[in-house]
């Protein structure tokens, strides 16, 4: 059994409760969260039971866990929870602190969520706007999926509600630089 | 003559190219002048801040900077999801001024921010700055007979502390706008829940069950339409429906309009103008309600600050 307290530090809640903003210990682990939550059903851990791996310290779990890919940051938790805490702020600093470290659960699934917000962020280093068909053909080529949602494209490319090119900005370069920057700034930290 | 600046977000010029040319419709009715950002660019959406951090306020801070550039005080912002991103990143760079000037130096050359400028959703500028009386004013053709569920989702009025408007558990400034126009707004349960979002295209099976929810709920309440004010909301609800009826065995034909058509029809702006024919779901059918009923005494409803009394209170 872990008690609270037990193994001295928790640098991990450390680490969380500074990058989110939150005090996770605030949390007494009444549910209201889970029963909120539109996607606990699809957690390896919903929302309540992560809390409470922060504050035991279980990095690893918490890192491996798909939870934090699946939080849609729609903020109904934190909306409810009697002690006001930033859940979806909590889940964030989880999912950027596994990034960092490079500890990432594996499954199907995360690795498809990942590529396609990897794929959004390529489309606007690229155009510095969203490349909506281009991203949809690139998120069916890298998931190995070619057919995926294709039954949708006749109507929806006839109806023009996937334009088929872009207008990219005049100052694309500025957005590059940004990227360039952000990057040096992840870095420093 | 009012002014406003304008942010219309990467899906004006696809997915919700009918919310942004309606919302031009509107607001050249309501006599206000809308004014681009100039050369603006994506604001990062759910990917910059599910991935890094720096970048997720780079990408909407370079909006705000350019934005501080113009006359007007405010930016109205068509999209939920890119109000929810450029509303995040003001309220935390002017929470905090050590990280304004860390993300400032992502964008020099832009400028140097200095938070002038209000950061509004359109549904906001509406209710807060335009006034349900003065939308009234401007009907000329009364949507009686139809009734709509008013689905916000969850990034307008959410969370409380960064938005500041409305109530995140059922908020009313869309039911009341509809009723100006003259339709019913019905007891909608799912008004603030989420659909699914951005796992339309990596997680579609999370979006299915959750917009098949919300597409229940609304069939339940009565309505024979849902109005959005999102374009992700709208492309779920609508684009996916098919598929939700396909995968639940259930027929729900029920059509998915943006705020800004119903008012843009309300205000005697010709059919042919109000881009229905790319809705997914023919609208047809929902439409033909208008007229069916006379225009019976108007509802009253309960002003939000009321709702919330009565929602502490409990």
């Amino acid at each position: 059994m872990i008690t609270l307290g037990s193994q001295g530090k928790n640098t991990f809640l450390e680490a969380v409760n500074l990058k989110s903003g939150a005090n996770v210990l605030e949390c007494y682990q009444c549910g209201k969260c889970v029963s909120t939550c539109p996607v606990s059903q699809y957690m390896d851990f919903p929302p309540r039971e992560i809390m409470q791996m922060i504050k035991l310290g279980l990095k690893e779990e918490c890192y491996m866990a798909n939870s934090h890919w699946f939080c849609l940051t729609c903020s109904a938790c934190s909306g409810r929870c009697p002690r006001e805490i930033d859940i979806p702020a909590v889940m964030e600093a989880v999912r950027h602190l596994a990034i960092e470290e490079n500890h990432i659960n594996d499954s199907k699934k995360v690795k498809e969520i990942r590529k396609f917000h990897e794929i959004f962020l390529d489309m606007i280093k690229r155009y510095g706007r969203n490349y909506e068909l281009r991203m949809m053909a690139e998120f069916n080529i890298r998931t190995r999926n070619l057919f995926k949602d294709m039954h949708l494209a006749p109507k929806a490319l006839l109806k023009g509600k996937i334009p088929l090119g872009v207008k990219p900005l005049k100052s694309a370069k500025a957005i590059k630089r940004m990227y360039e920057v952000a990057e040096r700034l992840e870095k420093k930290k | 003559m009012k002014k406003l600046t304008y942010f219309p977000g990467c899906s004006a010029h696809g997915t919700s190219e009918e919310f942004d040319s309606t919302l031009k419709l509107v607001l050249k009715t309501l006599d206000v002048e809308l004014e681009d950002i100039p050369d603006w660019n994506c604001c990062g959406a759910t990917s910059a801040h599910v991935m890094t951090e720096n970048l997720a306020y780079a990408l909407p801070m370079r909006n705000l900077v350019l934005a501080e550039k113009l006359e007007n005080t405010t930016m109205g912002i068509a999209c939920a999801s890119c109000y929810q991103r450029m509303k995040v990143t003001k309220v935390h760079m002017d929470e905090n001024p050590e990280l304004a000037k860390r993300i400032n130096t992502t964008v020099v050359e832009e400028g140097t921010y200095k938070g002038t400028v209000d950061v509004k959703s359109m549904l906001q500028y509406f209710y807060e700055d335009i006034g349900i009386e003065a939308i009234k004013e401007k009907v000329v053709k009364s949507l009686a007979g139809l009734k709509v569920a008013c689905y916000y989702g969850c990034l307008l009025t959410r969370p409380k502390n960064i938005t500041n408007f409305d109530s995140p558990e059922y908020p009313v400034s869309m039911d009341q706008i509809c009723e100006a126009l003259g339709a019913t707004a019905t007891e909608f349960d799912y008004k603030t829940e989420c659909c699914g979002a951005s796992f339309s295209i990596s997680n579609t099976e999370v979006v299915l069950n959750l917009s098949g929810q919300i597409l229940a709920m609304a069939k339940e309440s009565g309505a024979h339409a849902i109005v959005v004010a999102c374009p992700l909301c709208q492309s779920n609800l609508d684009m996916r429906q098919p598929d939700i009826e396909k995968q639940q065995g259930v027929k729900y034909d029920i059509p998915v309009f943006y705020i800004t058509q119903l008012m843009a029809l309300a205000f005697g702006n010709p059919i042919s103008q109000l881009k229905f024919p790319k809705h997914i779901i023919p609208v047809e059918g929902a439409l033909a309600n208008i007229g069916k009923v006379e225009p019976g005494p108007e509802k009253v409803k309960k002003p939000i600050k009321a709702v919330e009394a009565e929602s502490e209170v409990k």
